[in-house]
């Protein structure tokens, strides 16, 4: 058991598992294959996932919050306020463009044909309602840092926390 | 050894928040694992709702292993009327619940893309094999859902098929890394608790520890926090419960429609008794209004034979039965109108039918899926069940299936055909 351990990495259970989560794993895939055909698609949208995250929306939305660390809360002139304010910009833009990833076919429109045939509605509202939403975002996010910003200033001012 | 690897992301030093870590990623997973649990299992009992033994029923193209799991062997039941808005709706509000929930958690853990070594026994290396199949397979199912439910279909393969094994894909490796991780949550999760770090203003926000003996996503060298946890966390939780909300406006209707702003069918046409939306309208059909004038006629077919034809005004004629019944999408949105029509038990007595025996609806279209469907003994039994000529007290219309379509406690939507032609007894 010690030999397995030190040839493997873990114990036999763990290779018990992985065994079984790639034997359905593969069933699933052929099953799914054979039926639709189209492999490179299924490449494309499987693996195009993970690249589409962890190389472009990730680096992406990363490299934005370092631009706006370093112009609102630059690490050597690290003020309370300066963090509110980068905050209260995080948050509205995060959840604005949480909503353009989810709702985007709606908001920017592809499929617009199928989707008026189909429904007998249009898209074009969508656009207009995802620009209102960010805008009361961003507006309510002002307005809270409005509120908090006095309290902000007096602990940037007395140097407490 | 694997020195030239340490440049860029792969250094020990680049990811620097302070909030990552196991604690982090402990509390995200146990938000999202109900979540996804739900929306695989509503999903599985969505493809049950079809009752994809029957008739024509398979979505997937035919008998065989081509047909997904028929383990169930339960016809789908009638009551409550709602069932399949509920579980359909719960399927779609929680995959999409789940999409923050699931990114926070992709970025808490991205340190992990990079590890170094990036294989350090062939156990590591398996596990990395698994999680491919985990991210990858929980990006392609809820892609492709949020994308379907958006009536756009850039996928290049059947939906229906590549979302169901795709879903199998994310359920197994998911089912080995909750295994595996478990472990690790709860050596987490002891060591600091749940309130205490929830508790922690942005002076005391400091990185977590390593967890003895562990490769986890903390960081080695950070930067000061410009964030607490608590309000990581706050913000994902509200724009979880945020997303839920506005997608649930399409269920649950009444004052909550006004909240599915960005909801692809939260919206009718206007206040008449036709106006609720539909899923496919009658432009869409491909049917020649012609078809459905006045020499239009109900055939019904007993085994393989027809033996009778009525007309809308023979049906009109006979015995009216209203019901209040929910129509429910797949794609998540329902409808809760008043039918009226003749029972289907009605038209089965009516040639001679007794009751036991399924029922297939044809409509009138040439093309297209979903053209007929059969419905199990129960369903064509119930009271509730109908062949509807109104809605609301009005003439159905066009769009929403003139002169008649079916109606039934529970029937998935795509189960209540439109511009019905035939009806088959067995």
């Amino acid at each position: 058991m010690a030999r397995f351990r030190a040839a493997y990495g873990a114990g036999p259970l763990h290779l018990l598992g992985v065994v079984i989560c790639l034997a359905v794993v593969g069933y699933a895939l052929s099953t799914g294959l054979s039926l639709t055909g189209r492999p490179e698609r299924w490449l494309i949208w499987f693996g195009g996932g993970i690249v589409a995250h962890d190389f472009l929306l990730l680096p992406f939305y990363s490299l934005l919050g370092l631009f706006a660390v370093a112009a609102l809360a630059p690490g050597a002139r690290r003020t309370r306020t300066g963090i509110a304010a980068l905050n209260h910009l995080r948050f509205p833009a995060l959840l604005s463009g949480l909503l353009l990833l989810v709702w985007y076919p709606l908001i920017l429109g592809p499929g617009e044909r199928t989707f008026s045939r189909v429904s007998g509605l249009s898209k074009d509202v969508y656009l207009e309602r995802w620009l209102i939403l960010t805008a009361s975002l961003f507006a309510l996010s002002a307005v809270v840092l409005l509120i908090r910003l006095p309290r902000l200033r007096r602990i940037d001012d007395h140097g407490g926390r | 050894m694997h020195s030239r690897l340490r440049i860029g992301p792969f250094r020990p030093g680049f990811w620097r928040s302070p909030l990552r870590g196991p604690w982090l990623a402990s509390i995200l997973s146990a938000a999202l694992l109900p979540l996804l649990a739900v929306c695989a299992l509503t999903g599985f009992v969505s493809h049950w709702a079809y009752d994809t033994d029957l008739g024509a029923n398979a979505v997937f193209g035919g008998p065989g292993p081509g047909n997904g799991f028929d383990l169930y062997g339960l016809d789908w039941p009638t009551s409550p009327s709602w069932l399949y808005a509920a579980t359909q709706g719960l399927h779609v509000v929680t995959g999409i619940a789940a999409i923050p929930i699931l990114l926070a958690k992709l970025w808490t853990v991205v340190p992990k893309l990079f590890e170094v070594p990036p294989v350090r026994s062939p156990a590591h290396a398996l596990e990395r094999l698994s999680l491919i199949f985990l991210v990858g397979g929980a990006i392609f199912v809820i892609g492709t859902g949020v994308i379907n439910i958006q009536v756009w279909y850039p996928f290049g393969f059947g939906f229906v098929p590549a979302h169901y094994y795709g879903a199998i894909v994310m359920v197994a490796a998911l089912a080995l890394h909750v295994v595996l991780k478990l472990p690790v949550l709860r050596d987490a999760l002891r060591r600091d608790g749940i309130r205490d770090r929830l508790h922690e203003d942005l002076a005391h926000t400091r990185p977590e520890p390593e967890l003895p003996g562990r490769h986890t996503s903390a960081p080695h060298a950070s930067s000061a926090p410009t964030l607490t946890r608590r309000a990581l966390l706050g913000g994902v939780g509200v724009a979880s419960a945020g997303l839920a909300a506005m997608t649930a406006g399409q269920v649950a209707g009444g004052p909550f429609a006004d909240l599915a702003l960005l909801a692809p069918r939260g919206r009718g046409r206007g206040p008449g008794p036709n106006d609720f939306p539909v899923n496919k309208t009658f432009a869409a059909s491909g049917i020649e209004r012609g078809q459905l004038g006045a020499d239009w006629r109900l055939a019904l077919q007993r085994d393989d034979r027809v033996v009778a034809r009525l007309s809308r005004d023979e049906l009109l004629g006979l015995p009216q039965t209203s019901a209040e019944l929910p129509i429910a999408c797949v794609e998540g949105w329902s409808t809760t109108q008043l039918w009226t029509g003749v029972r289907l038990r009605d038209l089965a007595r009516l040639i001679g039918v007794a009751p036991g025996g399924a029922m297939e609806a044809r409509s009138m279209q040439s093309g297209g899926g979903f053209r007929r469907a059969t419905l199990n003994p129960g369903q064509v039994e119930h009271p509730d069940s109908l062949l509807a000529l109104s809605v609301n007290g009005a003439e159905l219309s066009l769009d929403h299936g003139y002169p008649a379509r079916v109606i039934g406690p529970a029937l998935p939507g795509v189960h209540c055909t439109k511009w019905v032609g035939k009806l088959v007894f067995s």
